[in-house]
């Protein structure tokens, strides 16, 4: 590999994440018994998948809903565009957890009574939940940027041209002109979606039902964490803290709850400097 | 005559900006510097002066390391003694200090001459107006453009009295004006060039003004003859590449060009409006007039007939761009009376009309900034995709239309070069061609000329007659008052201006 690719924060810890991803999995596989290493990897992969999704359904809402209110804006529909806006700003009033909490029910709710079954719907729906109270911010850069370009001549000239406005938009404005912003969004949205997960899902596990999260909702790191083995191992985290000849067992005999405590935290950790270098590296 | 040598070097990440074998500065002389836009004029100036960032970029002057170049006795002497007004003005005032504090700092306090140069600068007219600017905080709207160049102007003014309290024969210096008068109109323009004579007349020291503006020169062959012996008339020109050389710019092509040029007659369109626009409108709470002559007494009708060009004059500020944007309905004016082509334009006509009847099909504009204007994460190709054409323009056909203005051959590579990588006269010139392209009856062009060099120009110009003779409208909006007033029939010159 071209050593100058790891001089760019962003290309590094890509590569850092990698690498920790790999150490930790060798370790595991090595050190962590069969049922519980199945347990956290169907865990990890679960909550990532999820959060891929919010990531493309939160661009989905995201795009179409800024050219909704554009068009609406454009053409003069005060009243269609108030009412959007409300609808928008009454989302943005909830606080993002709640509200997915709420989602969550919701999901539950369908797969006790069998509407959906299987981890295949569920998957999208939970995407969802979490997309319909993260991607307002997606709308707002979006905006952002179209208001940005609609100062200068660029909107202008190219509408004079007879360029339609669609194209101006979508392709001249938030493709090439915004696709960086955007990728960089996403890559913060990603992070939020696994940090939310695991809040909302922790939530659940722990206090909210007995029986939605254990039976039905797949397992994510969140419901992994508030799992009671795992809440054993981070407790021994804590007993480490004031015996420290003791942190080599968390090594050997904790290692689901560190794993799962390890994952969420480094997961973020490299997603902000992942983002953090590329606005940087960009000029964002 | 001492000519100091450079030799110029600037990379960024191994890629070459701007490179200059053999760069003369006239000791103790007057360098007028063209150029087309973006070809490095500045860079080359700024980095000889010491302003370059040694940390961002690779820089080699003289074949010595930038930060060498930096500790030398005589930059540090010339960066003490000398003064380089930015070509944008904003960017050089400081906002949380008022003008009045700015134009007193450091070594500029040293000067008492302040009051006697912003008189000159503001034409002697109003003392309070230029006490008013004095306290202004700068803001964005607020001086506004012109005023801003002036205070730069006084700023280096005043540094060219301190340095002429303490000159000695040998005091290096390199005052150098970066498009000083790009918001100024020519009343202004003379006044700087006037008083900046008059300085140096006092006791010589090396000035550099780089500009666009050619009519400078018939101001200097009129007026300053005694002094053409210490002006030398320069070009920046591209040699390969990165690589620019500097050569003489003959005056005599510009001046002999400027007398042969004359009005385009065109036969095909004689009395067929195609614009017609009635004087008065209102814009943003302002009354704006046009009118027939330049004493403002006799109020005119805009029209213009096919294969005609028709050219707007105003002080910059008083709202030409509006206009052209009024005609094209992108402002909504009040008691506004306009038709392009049969269909009337006013207040109440929706955008889904005009984007459906005049936009590119009627009606083109030509905005005043490429840099703005053009798409720069697009190909030079991919700027003609989109447009109302039938059948699209393919690959040959816009490099047809590319063969108009720039260089042949034209590669594919350059169909697939990213707007942003070219220089400022070429975005320029792509800017003409989208719009031209379109072949509309009426074609807005505002500062059309901006960041040309002379061989564009000529170009330009000679492509906008062939439009005229094709029967185009064109309206004209320009600062170059010496070429169009040339270029347009004296009829079809307006004067906008506001009214009460």
């Amino acid at each position: 590999m071209d050593a100058s690719v790891l001089k760019q924060k962003d290309s590094r810890w890509a590569m850092i994440l990698i690498l920790g991803l790999l150490v930790t999995g060798v370790w595991d596989a090595l050190f962590l018994n069969k049922p519980a290493l199945r347990f956290v990897v169907s865990g990890f992969f679960n909550t990532i998948c999820v959060a891929l999704l919010v990531v493309v359904f939160t661009l989905i809402f995201a795009w179409i809903v800024t050219l909704v209110l554009n068009y609406l804006e454009s053409h003069n529909r005060r009243a269609s565009y108030m009412l959007v806006t409300f609808l928008l700003n009454t989302i943005r009033s909830v606080p993002q957890v709640v509200g997915i909490l709420f989602g969550y029910i919701a999901v539950g709710i369908m797969l006790q009574n069998g509407i959906i079954r299987g981890a295949l719907p569920v998957f999208p729906l939970l995407a969802v939940s979490i997309s319909v109270f993260v991607f307002i911010e997606f709308v707002d850069l979006m905006r952002e940027r179209i208001a940005h370009y609609k100062k200068l001549d660029f909107y202008n000239a190219m509408q004079v041209c007879g360029i339609s406005e669609s194209r101006i938009i979508n392709i001249d404005i938030l493709w090439k002109n915004s696709r960086i912003h955007i990728f960089n969004k996403l890559i913060s949205v990603f992070g939020a979606a696994i940090f939310l997960q695991c809040s909302v899902d922790f939530i659940i596990s722990v206090g909210l039902s007995t029986d939605v999260n254990a039976t039905a909702l797949p397992a994510t790191m969140g419901s992994m964490l508030a799992n009671i083995d795992s809440k054993q191992d981070v407790l021994a985290i804590g007993y480490a803290l004031t015996h420290p000849l003791y942190v080599g067992n968390l090594f050997f005999e904790h290692l689901q709850g560190l794993t799962v405590a390890f994952l969420i935290v480094f997961l973020l950790v490299c997603t902000f400097h992942i983002a953090n270098g590329y606005a940087q590296r960009h000029r964002l | 005559m001492i000519n100091d040598q450079f030799s110029v070097q600037v990379y960024s990440h191994s890629r070459p900006i701007v490179t200059v074998d053999s760069y003369e500065v006239p000791r103790d002389q007057i360098t007028f510097l063209f150029g087309e836009s973006g070809i490095g004029k500045s860079m080359i100036s700024k980095a000889i002066y010491g302003l370059l960032d040694g940390d961002e970029l690779d820089i080699s002057v003289n074949g010595k390391k930038y930060s060498d170049y930096l500790k030398e006795t005589k930059t540090a002497e010339i960066k003490k003694n000398s003064f380089f007004v930015f070509q944008e003005p904003s960017s050089h005032l400081n906002p949380l200090l008022n003008i009045s504090s700015q134009l007193r700092e450091g070594s500029l306090a040293l000067s008492d001459a302040e009051q006697e140069i912003m008189m000159r600068l503001w034409r002697g007219t109003d003392e309070n107006a230029v006490k008013r600017i004095l306290d202004v905080f700068p803001k964005p709207y607020r001086p506004s453009g012109g005023e801003k160049q002036r205070i730069l102007l006084a700023m280096a003014f005043k540094k060219i009295d301190v340095f002429l309290q303490t000159k000695t024969s040998d005091s290096p210096s390199y005052f150098v004006f970066d498009e000083p008068t790009g918001s100024l109109d020519n009343t202004y323009r003379n006044l700087f060039i006037r008083l900046l004579f008059q300085c140096y007349q006092t006791k010589p020291f090396t000035v550099t003004i780089i500009t666009h503006d050619y009519s400078v020169i018939s101001e200097l062959y009129t007026k300053y003859t005694p002094l053409l012996d210490v002006i030398h008339l320069k070009e920046l020109r591209r040699s390969k590449g990165a690589a620019v050389e500097l050569v003489d710019f003959s005056a005599d092509d510009y001046l002999t060009w400027l007398d042969k040029s004359k009005p385009v007659i065109s036969a095909s369109g004689a009395q067929q409006p195609v614009l017609t626009m009635a004087p008065h409108f209102k814009i943003f709470g302002r009354k704006l007039c046009l009118y027939g002559d330049a004493a403002h007494s006799r109020e005119k009708t805009l029209v213009i007939n096919k294969g005609e060009m028709a050219y707007v004059k105003a002080p910059s500020g008083v709202g030409k761009t509006t206009l052209a944007k009024v005609i094209l309905g992108l402002y909504k004016s009040r008691e506004s009376d306009l038709t392009i082509s049969g269909i009337a334009i006013n207040e109440n006509t929706p955008q889904k009309k005009l984007a459906k009847k005049i936009w590119g099909k009627r009606a083109g504009m030509v905005f005043q900034h490429a840099d703005e204007s053009l798409d720069l994460q697009s190909s030079v190709g991919e700027t003609f995709a989109g447009l109302p054409l039938t059948p699209a323009l393919n690959r040959e056909s816009i490099k047809n239309k590319l063969h108009e203005l720039f260089e042949q051959p034209l590669s594919e590579a350059f169909l697939s070069k990213k707007v942003a990588f070219l220089s400022g006269g070429q975005k320029q010139r792509l800017n003409l061609l989208r719009t031209l392209a379109l072949g509309t009856d009426l074609i807005i062009l505002d500062e059309p000329l901006n960041g040309l060099d002379f061989v564009s120009v000529k170009k330009v110009l000679e492509l906008l007659a062939e439009k005229q003779k094709q029967g185009a409208a064109l309206l004209m909006i320009s600062h170059n008052e010496e070429i169009f007033d040339h270029f347009v029939d004296p009829q079809n010159i307006y004067y906008l201006a506001e009214t009460a």
